[in-house]
C-alpha cells in the first residue's frame, strides 16, 4: 500500500469514523493514555495534595490540610536541621508513602490510626527501630482527623466538614450573644422579684441565704422589716409577659444544639441541615419559617429589653406586624445554613430548574453538584457527542445569577481551592460548588485523581470562582487564574522521549480536550492507532489542526500522541465529531477567558480605537506645533505694539478673575475657627451666639453697639471677630472705636 | 446580634439626640480657657455619633480639665488625683458596652498619674482619652507642671523651671500596645473634632494630647502660634486626616504623614515649633485587654453565685465541723 492510499483511510476514518482497513487498529482493548501523562504510573510515589486531612478542631495550617503539610510540620519539630535529622526524615517520608500507598487501597480512618497502621507494618520487618521510632514520632502529631483520598466520595466529605467548621462558628456566635441576651433577661425578672412582696417573704429570704445559717437567722423578723419598705412589683404585666416570651423562644429554639451537646457535634441542632436534594431542603426551609420569624423577633426584643430601649407606643405595632414578610435575607445570616449535596448522575432537568430557583431566591444555602461527564453522547443522533451539557454547565449559567457565590473545579483542585471553598461556605448567601469527580473507574483509564486533574488541564473542566463579597465588579469578583497558562488555548508542556535510534527527542506538546477523552474507554471509538510506518506530513497535532482555517484543514488528519503500557509512542487520529466537540470547548474556554479579562474583545477594541485616537491628537499637536514655530520665526521682524500694553490687561483680568473679598463694612465672625472660650458671648449673649456646633457668630449686630463689637474682637485670642464700619453714627467715641477696630479689618 | 432589615427597622424609632441633651451646666472654666473648646468638641462627637447618654462615661481625675464630666449629662465620675485610668478601666471591664471617655491634665496624667498612665497605654482598653496640656496646675493657683517648658516663673519654681518639659506624644509613642496617638490645637477646632471622631472611632486605647490655652497663668504662652498659622503643622494623609478647603486657605503649613509609620510618628512628636497637629499613629491591630480578658465562661447566677461560695468558703468559720466536711466532699 502506497503512502497515499494509507492517508486516504486515515481521512476517511476522520471524515466518517468508520475503519476500513485493518492498518488502523482500535484501541479499546489497549491500554493508553496521553503522552504527557505517561510520567505519573505510580501516584503513591509522588508527594501531592492528596490524600488530605480533615483536621478535628481548630488546628494551626486551617480545617483541611495535606498529607505531605502535616508530614513537613511534622519534621520540622521532631527531626533536627542536617545530617542529624536525616535518618528520621527518611524513616517518616517512607511512612508518609506508605499511608498514600493505604489509602489509595481503600484504606479509611484518622490520621492517627493509619500512622499506627503503617508503623505497624515497619515494626513487623526485620529491625524493629524505625518502627519504635515512628511510633514515637506519630505521638508529636499536633493534628489528626480523616484521611481521604481524591475519590468520588471526597468533594461532599471535604465540603461538609468547612460547612460544619461555619456552622461551628454560627453556633458559637450564637450561644455567645444569645445567652447573654437571656441573662440580662433573667436578671430583669430576677430583680423585680427580689424587689416584690412576694420576693421578702420570709421563705424567699431563706432561700437566699447560704443553707448552714439558715437556722441561726430570723427571716420572719427580716421579712416584716423589709416588706414594710417593699415597693410594688415594678415590673408591668405587657412587659414581663414580653421578657419571658421572649426568653422562652431564646430558650426553647430548635436551630442550634445547647453548648454542651454542640461540644460534642458541633453542628447537630435538633433540626437537620443536611439534605441530597434542594426540594427537600426548600422543604424543610418553609416549614421552619415561623420558628425562624420568631427567633428573630424574640432576639430583636430581647436586644431592645436589655437595653432599656423598649417603646411600646413605638415597637408594639411594629412585632404586631412581624411576619416572613419582615425578613429579608440578611436576617438568615445568624442561622445555620442549608447544605445539599447533589451526587453525580442525579442532575436531572427538575432537579436543575429547582437548583436554579433556590440560587435565585438567595436563601442561605450551599449547593454541591458532581459531575462524572463532561462529553456525552448526544440523544440527537447516533454516534454524535456533545460538550458542556446537563451538569457541566450548571456553575456557567448560575454565574448569570445575582450576588451567588459560584466555585467551579475539579476534585483534583479542591485543597487548592479550600480558603476559597471557605469563603463560599461562609458567604452571606447561596453558593453553588460544581465539582467533576473523574469518570467512573470501569471506564476511565487513569485514578481518578489524574482524571479529574486531566479534566481541567485540558479546559474540558475549566476552574473558576466568582465571589460576590470580593466587590462589586466583574473583576474583583471573577478569576480563572487557577488554570493553568490561563492566558493560552490549551496549556502546553514539555514532553522529551527516545526516538528508534535512541536520540532524545523533545517537544512542546498541547494538552488538548481530545487528549483528555483518549483517558476514557467510552470514547475510544473516536480515534484509531496508525502504525509508525503509516505516520506522513498530513498528520498534524490537534492543536495545530484546530489553528487552521477551513481551507487549510482540507488534506490534513489531526492526530493525538499517546503512550501504551509499555511507554512506546502511538499516534491516535481522532473522528471529526469529537474534533467539533474540541471546537466548541475551545469557544467556551474564550468566554471564560474573556469574563476573566483576558483578550477581552471589548477591551481590545476600545484599546485601539483610542489608539488611534491618541496617535490622531498627537498628530494634529505636531502640526500646530509646526505652524506655531513657522509663525514665530515671521514675527521676529515686527515689534509687537501690543506687547506694552498687555501686563495691564493681563493684570485687570486677573483682578476680575480674583474671588470676591468678603465687604470691610460688614461685621463677621469666622465661625468655622472660633474654640467656643465664651469670651465674645459673656459681652453680649444677643449679639454673639452659638451655632448647632457650639461655634460662635454674630446673631444680632444691632443687639449691641459698635464698642461692644469691637471690645470682643480684642478679647477674642484667636482674632477671628472683625467689626467692621460701625452701623449708628450717632454712637459716641466713633474715632476712637473706627482707629481700635483697624487692626481687625 | 445583628439581624439586619428587623434592625433597620427599629432603628428608625431610635432617638435622635441635640447638642443640648449632653449639655449639663454652665462651665465654671475661666472665659477664654481652652477647656471650653473641648468640651463643646466632645458634646459636637457624642450628638454626631448618636451616643446615648445613658451609656456614655466621662471619668476624670482632678484639676481644671477634670470638671468636664460636670459639664456633661451622661454618666460621670470626678474621681482622685491621677486615677482616672484606673477608674476608666474598671468600668470598662465590667461594663464593656459603655463608651468610656477620660479627660484628665498634665499635671493629673503626667505627674501623679504617671505610672497609671504607662500601664493604660499597655492594656490598650477601648477609650479616648484627652490630655488637656496647658503647660500648668491652674486650679491651684500656677504652679509647674510636668509639661511647664524650661524656664516658666511660677509659684513652685520663682526662679524658673529647671527642668526640660516632658514630651507627652513621645512618652506614649514609647510604650508597648500603643495603639493611637494625636496632637489637637484648641485654636484649630474644626480639625480638633475630627482628631477625636478618629479616636473615637479607633478601637482600643486612643490617646489625644490637646494643646490648650490658660488665659488666667500663661495668657501669652501660645500668642505667637495664635497669630502665624505657619506655626501649626497640620498632619495629613488618606488614612489620617483630610482637611476642608477653607482650613487649607489659612493653613498652609501641611506634610503628608501616614499614621501607620511609628518612626516617623516618633520623630514628629519631638517638633515643637512648629506644632504639630494630627493624626500620629494609629495601629488598629493591637488586642484590647478586655478582649484578651474576655470570660469564656457566661457570668450567670449560678456561675457568679458559685464563684462567691468558693471564696467565701475560704474563710468561713463553720459551725459544724462534720458539716463542712461533708460539704468540702
Amino acid at each position: 500500500m502506497d503512502m497515499a492510499t494509507k492517508f486516504q483511510e486515515q481521512f476517511v476514518f476522520h471524515l466518517t469514523g468508520k475503519r476500513h482497513s485493518e492498518e488502523l487498529e482500535p484501541i479499546d482493548a489497549v491500554n493508553l493514555r496521553p503522552a504527557l501523562l505517561a510520567g505519573f504510573r505510580d501516584l503513591t510515589r509522588l508527594r501531592y495534595d492528596f490524600p488530605v486531612v480533615l483536621v478535628e478542631g481548630g488546628a494551626e495550617g486551617g480545617p483541611v490540610q495535606s498529607l505531605s503539610s502535616v508530614v513537613d510540620n511534622l519534621l520540622k519539630q521532631v527531626a533536627p536541621r542536617g545530617i542529624e535529622g536525616e535518618r528520621l526524615r527518611k524513616h517518616v517520608l517512607k511512612l508518609e508513602r506508605e499511608i498514600r500507598a493505604l489509602v489509595a487501597q481503600g484504606e479509611t480512618g484518622p490520621l492517627s490510626g493509619l500512622w499506627s497502621l503503617a508503623t505497624a507494618k515497619f515494626a513487623s520487618e526485620a529491625d524493629e527501630t524505625p518502627g519504635k521510632v515512628l511510633a514515637h514520632t506519630g505521638a508529636a502529631l499536633e493534628v489528626d482527623g480523616e484521611v481521604l483520598d481524591c475519590t468520588r466520595d471526597m468533594p461532599a466529605l471535604l465540603l461538609r466538614h468547612l460547612w460544619q467548621a461555619a456552622q461551628a462558628q454560627k453556633a458559637r456566635k450564637f450561644h455567645a450573644e444569645g445567652g447573654a441576651l437571656a441573662v440580662k433577661l433573667s436578671d430583669i425578672l430576677r430583680a423585680a422579684f427580689v424587689r416584690s412582696d412576694a420576693g421578702r417573704r420570709a421563705e424567699s429570704l431563706k432561700a437566699s441565704v447560704g443553707g448552714p445559717h439558715q437556722d441561726i437567722f430570723d427571716f420572719t423578723a427580716m421579712s416584716k422589716l423589709l416588706r414594710k419598705a417593699a415597693q410594688d412589683d415594678d415590673l408591668p404585666v405587657a412587659r414581663r409577659k414580653r421578657i419571658e416570651w421572649a426568653l422562652a423562644v431564646l430558650r426553647s429554639q430548635q436551630f442550634f444544639a445547647p453548648p454542651e451537646a454542640a461540644r460534642s457535634s458541633p453542628t447537630t441542632g435538633h433540626h437537620a441541615f443536611c439534605f441530597d436534594d434542594c426540594a427537600s431542603a426548600v422543604a424543610a426551609f418553609r416549614k421552619r419559617l415561623t420558628e425562624s420569624v420568631e427567633l428573630v423577633k424574640a432576639i430583636s426584643i430581647a436586644e431592645l429589653e436589655a437595653d432599656g430601649r423598649y417603646d411600646e407606643a413605638k415597637h408594639d405595632p411594629l412585632f404586631a406586624e412581624f411576619d416572613s414578610s419582615s425578613l429579608g435575607p440578611a436576617d438568615m445570616v445568624a442561622f445555620p445554613d442549608y447544605l445539599v449535596c447533589i451526587a453525580a448522575g442525579r442532575t436531572d432537568a427538575p432537579e436543575n430548574a429547582m437548583l436554579m430557583e433556590v440560587l435565585s431566591s438567595g436563601l442561605p444555602i450551599k449547593v454541591l453538584v458532581q459531575t462524572e461527564e463532561v462529553l456525552e453522547a448526544s440523544s440527537v443522533g447516533d454516534g454524535q457527542i456533545v460538550f458542556g451539557v446537563r451538569g457541566a454547565q450548571l456553575a456557567s449559567t448560575a454565574l448569570g445569577l445575582d450576588n451567588v457565590f459560584v466555585l467551579q473545579s475539579s476534585s483534583s483542585n479542591l485543597y487548592q481551592f479550600r480558603e476559597r471553598i471557605q469563603s463560599g461556605v461562609g458567604y452571606n448567601g447561596p453558593a453553588l460548588f460544581s465539582v467533576f469527580s473523574g469518570s467512573a473507574a470501569p471506564a476511565s483509564l487513569l485514578p481518578p485523581y489524574l482524571a479529574a486533574a486531566a479534566a481541567m488541564q485540558a479546559r474540558a473542566f475549566p476552574a473558576f470562582s466568582c465571589d460576590p463579597a470580593a466587590g462589586s465588579d466583574w473583576a474583583s469578583r471573577f478569576s480563572i487564574d487557577d488554570n493553568p497558562h490561563a492566558g493560552e488555548d490549551w496549556p502546553v508542556d514539555h514532553f522529551a522521549y527516545s526516538d528508534e535510534e535512541l536520540q532524545r527527542v523533545s517537544e512542546q506538546l498541547a494538552f488538548t480536550i481530545v487528549d483528555f477523552a483518549a483517558t476514557d474507554r467510552r470514547h475510544a471509538r473516536y480515534f484509531a492507532r496508525v502504525p509508525r510506518s503509516h505516520w506522513n506530513a498530513n498528520m498534524v497535532t490537534v492543536e495545530q489542526w484546530l489553528s487552521l482555517g477551513e481551507m487549510e484543514r482540507e488534506g490534513k488528519v489531526p492526530y493525538v500522541l499517546a503512550v501504551d503500557e509499555n511507554d512506546v509512542l502511538q499516534r491516535l487520529v481522532v473522528d471529526a465529531r469529537l474534533m467539533q466537540a474540541a471546537r466548541r470547548c475551545r469557544e467556551m474556554w474564550h468566554r471564560l477567558q474573556e469574563l476573566g479579562g483576558i483578550h477581552n474583545s471589548h477591551a481590545e477594541r476600545l484599546l485601539a480605537r483610542e489608539k488611534i485616537a491618541w496617535e490622531e491628537r498627537k498628530q494634529s499637536e505636531f502640526a500646530n506645533l509646526k505652524a506655531e514655530a513657522t509663525s514665530a520665526a515671521a514675527a521676529t521682524t515686527a515689534v509687537p505694539a501690543a506687547s506694552a500694553v498687555s501686563p495691564a490687561a493681563s493684570a485687570a483680568a486677573s483682578a476680575e478673575a480674583a474671588p470676591a473679598e468678603r465687604p470691610s463694612e460688614e461685621a463677621y465672625i469666622e465661625t468655622i475657627r472660633c474654640s467656643s472660650c465664651n469670651e465674645c458671648t459673656q459681652i453680649n449673649d444677643r449679639m454673639f451666639a452659638y451655632d448647632a456646633n457650639q461655634q460662635a457668630y454674630i446673631a444680632d449686630l444691632g443687639a449691641g453697639s459698635y464698642r461692644e463689637l469691637v471690645e470682643a474682637a480684642e478679647n477674642c485670642q484667636l482674632s477671628i471677630i472683625h467689626p467692621g464700619k460701625p452701623h449708628n453714627p450717632d454712637e459716641p467715641d466713633l474715632e476712637e472705636l473706627i482707629k481700635r477696630a483697624e487692626p481687625f479689618a | 446580634m445583628t439581624t439586619s432589615s428587623t434592625h433597620c427597622l427599629i432603628r428608625l424609632h431610635q432617638e435622635h439626640h441635640s447638642l443640648e441633651d449632653y449639655q449639663g451646666g454652665v462651665p465654671r472654666w475661666c472665659s477664654g480657657c481652652g477647656d471650653n473648646a473641648i468640651l463643646a468638641a466632645v458634646q459636637r462627637l457624642c450628638r454626631d455619633e448618636e451616643l446615648r447618654p445613658e451609656k456614655t462615661m466621662f471619668v476624670s481625675g482632678i484639676g481644671c480639665s477634670s470638671r468636664l464630666p460636670h459639664y456633661m449629662k451622661t454618666y460621670g465620675f470626678h474621681g482622685i488625683h491621677g486615677r482616672a485610668f484606673p477608674v476608666a478601666e474598671g468600668v470598662k471591664m465590667a461594663r464593656p458596652d459603655l463608651h468610656v471617655f477620660v479627660n484628665t491634665g498634665d499635671g493629673d496624667c503626667c505627674s501623679i498619674g504617671a505610672a497609671h498612665w504607662i500601664h493604660a497605654i499597655r492594656y490598650n482598653m477601648n477609650m479616648t482619652v484627652m490630655l488637656h496640656d496647658n503647660h500648668v496646675y491652674g486650679l491651684t493657683k500656677k504652679q509647674a507642671s510636668p509639661t511647664s517648658p524650661i524656664g516658666l516663673k511660677s509659684n513652685t519654681t520663682p526662679r524658673g523651671s529647671e527642668l526640660e518639659a516632658l514630651n507627652p506624644l513621645s512618652v506614649t509613642l514609647g510604650v508597648q500596645n500603643v495603639s493611637f496617638v494625636a496632637q489637637a490645637v484648641d485654636w484649630v477646632p474644626e480639625v480638633m473634632y475630627d482628631i477625636m471622631s478618629a479616636a473615637f472611632r479607633h478601637r482600643g486605647f486612643s490617646f489625644v494630647r490637646v494643646i490648650q490655652r490658660c488665659p488666667e497663668f500663661l495668657p501669652k504662652m501660645f500668642e505667637p502660634w495664635l497669630h502665624d498659622p505657619q506655626k501649626t503643622l497640620l498632619l495629613t494623609h488618606p488614612d489620617g486626616l483630610q482637611l476642608s478647603a477653607g482650613l487649607t486657605k489659612t493653613y498652609k503649613n501641611q506634610q503628608e504623614h501616614d499614621p501607620s509609620n511609628i518612626d516617623r510618628a516618633r520623630e514628629i512628636a519631638s517638633l515643637d515649633d512648629p506644632i504639630p497637629v494630627g493624626i500620629l499613629y494609629r495601629n488598629p491591630k493591637v488586642p484590647c485587654y478586655e478582649d484578651l480578658r474576655h470570660p469564656a465562661q457566661m457570668r450567670t447566677p449560678e456561675f457568679i453565685r458559685a464563684g462567691f461560695e468558693k471564696e467565701l468558703d475560704k474563710v468561713t468559720v463553720w459551725p459544724d465541723e462534720d458539716l463542712q466536711t461533708q460539704r468540702a466532699a
